[in-house]
């Protein structure tokens, strides 16, 4: 049904209009916390909230790298690399099989596997936090690693099938027609015909598990094992009333997701599309 | 020897769907064969069951002297040109072309002699370094037969290669497939496609197979032969309708009599024609379909014997002939090729001869009755 003029000058305004209040909604904290962690303690506390710093002053981020950053820092890179690794290879096997192999409860396997999706993962911490205390692996950084790569799994098998199953049949057959087995197929072909949809399973579940924090409360205690996450609770608890230094330490903390974010936005998008429409 | 056999093939894609039924069928060494048919006859779904792509089918495959029902499709000495071509996007055209010869573990030097002597015959040396998505259709086509070629197989299969192609490019193409064809005579071919005039221009032998209800009723080939005798003596109406374009003419008509020179008709329109058939087994007033072509509708002017004398509802011109289309007599309307611009036009009485050796005579169940 075509839309009446009235209606179509009212999206046309209607539209930019939300976008740049969605704009200003997003951007205005992330200012603020920049714009803050230039300041002195004293001079957040004397100036407007919205005033800018009076100097670039960087002892704030002096402040916080001498202190334990570096190592939360170190921690989170190791976990989060590990961890997207192995949702990667794991969940492009699994996608493989679930595109395009035909076997007995391929559908209700794929659907179990989706549906792993909306478990909450709270119900999941204390079931874990005991199996990681009997394993032995509490308070270590590979106690995060088989909980971040479980619970990243479901959406992350869900967007690579969907993906997969984009990719000609033809190509499959071309590859038998060679003399590949599926081990080659996936390995030759579809591994890296899968390029975009890895990149996307890659940032996203990087951006998702570099912000993680329940799990790295519960299954971590000491400085040496812990996450960034935690680094910013426990800059919190030391400076209580130093803004500024927290403020810093979000800004440096979220600095690497920015860089991801910005280069890899098409693909994420792109890739969450492909799997919210087919299927 | 590259015969293929095909023995009492059957396939059903579940229990209630069958595709392919009752194939009795030999492609001799070095034969070009074209499946054709309608959409939905499984004519694809038969080459993929020679290639072994498709299992899961009752009866026998025999390639040469081997029976491959259980083969790989690797381990078959096939080789086969998708329509879309099938090309891996992340490789190169050499590393394409030679991606099967690394699987079979062929010497590095081998496979470099035999991608450049493939590449020398398509004329594609000059895309060697290039990845698909960089080339013309035209040419990811030159190169998906390149990547057949190099594998050296016994049975080349083509799933309707062309039909991506403009028009042009498609007849340029059939002509290198058939010499393709020429330059491995020892190599037996099978190719799929929906269009009459590539299987007429290309084949061999041409298996025409049914879809639908006929398939049911009658098995899945309709029938197998030359070109020619395909075209000239089809075997029932499915197969007389589907070769040529404008498709044959059929008008209803009742058998009369038997005679030395064949058999007596009267149409609806009353126009009595004698057709050189054996319609001995016909009784006096059985229902019979005539056949005629419309380039063998020929224009005459006065009173003559075997003629068809109707109303001109349209011309349409082509500059070297036209398409005269005739109403009455008929559901669709007949339609006469003639040379030029036809020398009528709409509204006009015209009348055509039908010469008696052009005519084709079906009985009630669509079977062709014999030439005499």
């Amino acid at each position: 049904m075509a839309s009446s003029p009235v209606a179509r000058v009212a999206g046309r305004i209607a539209v930019p209009v939300l976008g740049l209040f969605w704009l200003a909604v997003t951007t205005v904290p992330f200012l603020f916390m920049v714009m803050t962690s230039f300041k002195s303690q004293q001079e957040s506390f004397s100036s407007s909230v919205w005033a800018l710093p009076e100097a670039l002053d960087l002892v704030n981020y002096r402040s916080v790298l001498e202190g334990p950053f570096l190592t939360y820092f170190k921690n989170s890179v190791m976990v989060v690399v590990i961890s997207v690794v192995l949702i990667m290879l794991i969940s492009a096997m699994a996608a493989f099989a679930f595109a395009r192999m035909r076997f007995r409860f391929n559908d209700a396997l794929f659907g179990l596997i989706v549906a792993g999706m909306i478990v909450p993962i709270h119900i999941t911490l204390v079931p874990i936090y005991l199996m990681t205390r009997q394993m032995g692996l509490y308070d270590s950084q590979f106690a995060l690693i088989g909980p971040y790569v479980a619970t990243s799994l479901p959406i992350s098998v869900f967007i690579l099938t969907e993906f997969m199953r984009q990719i000609p049949k033809e190509l499959e057959e071309a590859a038998r027609l060679d003399g590949c087995g599926p081990f080659a197929i996936f390995f030759k072909v579809f591994l890296p015909l899968s390029g975009p949809g890895l990149s996307t399973i890659a940032i996203y579940n990087g951006i998702m598990l570099w912000n993680e924090f329940i799990f790295a409360y519960v299954l971590t205690s000491s400085t040496g094992t812990r996450t960034l996450p935690l680094a910013i609770w426990d800059y919190q608890g030391q400076y209580t009333a130093n803004i500024p230094a927290i403020l810093t330490v979000v800004t440096l903390t979220s600095l690497p997701l920015v860089v991801a974010y910005a280069f890899g936005q098409e693909k994420i998008v792109k890739g969450m599309m492909a799997g919210s429409l087919k299927g | 020897m590259t015969s293929i056999t095909l023995s009492g093939v059957n396939k059903s894609f579940g229990a209630n769907f069958p595709v392919i039924r009752d194939v009795d069928l030999t492609i001799e060494d070095g034969e070009f064969c074209v499946f054709l048919g309608p959409s939905g006859c499984g004519k694809s779904t038969l080459l993929r069951m020679v290639a072994g792509l498709e299992t899961g089918y009752t009866g026998q495959i025999r390639i040469g002297d081997r029976v491959v029902d259980k083969v790989e499709p690797a381990d078959r000495q096939v080789a086969m040109v998708f329509q879309n071509y099938a090309l891996y996007p992340h490789m190169t055209v050499y590393d394409n072309m030679a991606f099967g010869l690394r699987q079979a573990k062929t010497a590095k030097d081998e496979i470099d002699r035999r991608v450049q002597e493939a590449a020398r015959i398509l004329q594609i040396e000059a895309l060697l370094d290039r990845m698909p998505k960089a080339l013309s259709g035209g040419q990811r086509q030159r190169v998906a037969i390149g990547r057949a070629i190099v594998r050296q197989p016994k049975v080349f299969l083509f799933d309707e290669p062309l039909s991506n192609l403009d028009a042009a490019l498609r007849v340029h193409m059939r002509a290198e497939i058939a010499t393709l064809h020429r330059n491995f005579p020892a190599a037996s071919m099978i190719y799929v496609t929906h269009d009459q005039t590539e299987a007429m221009a290309l084949a061999d032998k041409i298996v025409l197979l049914h879809a639908g209800k006929d398939m049911l009723k009658h098995g899945s080939i309709a029938q197998v032969g030359k070109p020619l005798d395909l075209y000239h003596r089809p075997r029932n109406l499915f197969v007389a309708g589907f070769l040529g374009s404008p498709t044959m003419n059929f008008l209803e008509a009742t058998f009369v009599a038997q005679e030395p020179v064949g058999a007596r008709v009267v149409l609806k329109s009353g126009e009595e024609l004698t057709v050189p058939v054996d319609g001995s087994t016909l009784a006096a007033g059985a229902p019979v379909t005539l056949g005629v072509r419309p380039e063998h509708l020929a224009p005459v002017v006065g009173p003559a014997p075997q003629t068809l004398t109707r109303k001109v509802s349209a011309v349409e011109h082509f500059g070297e002939y036209s398409f005269v289309y005739l109403e009455g007599g008929t559901s669709a309307p007949l339609i006469a090729k003639v040379p030029g611009d036809g020398g009528v036009k709409a509204g006009d009485s015209a009348t055509y001869a039908a010469p008696a050796d052009c005519c084709h005579l079906f009985d009630a169940d669509g079977i062709a009755l014999n030439h005499i």
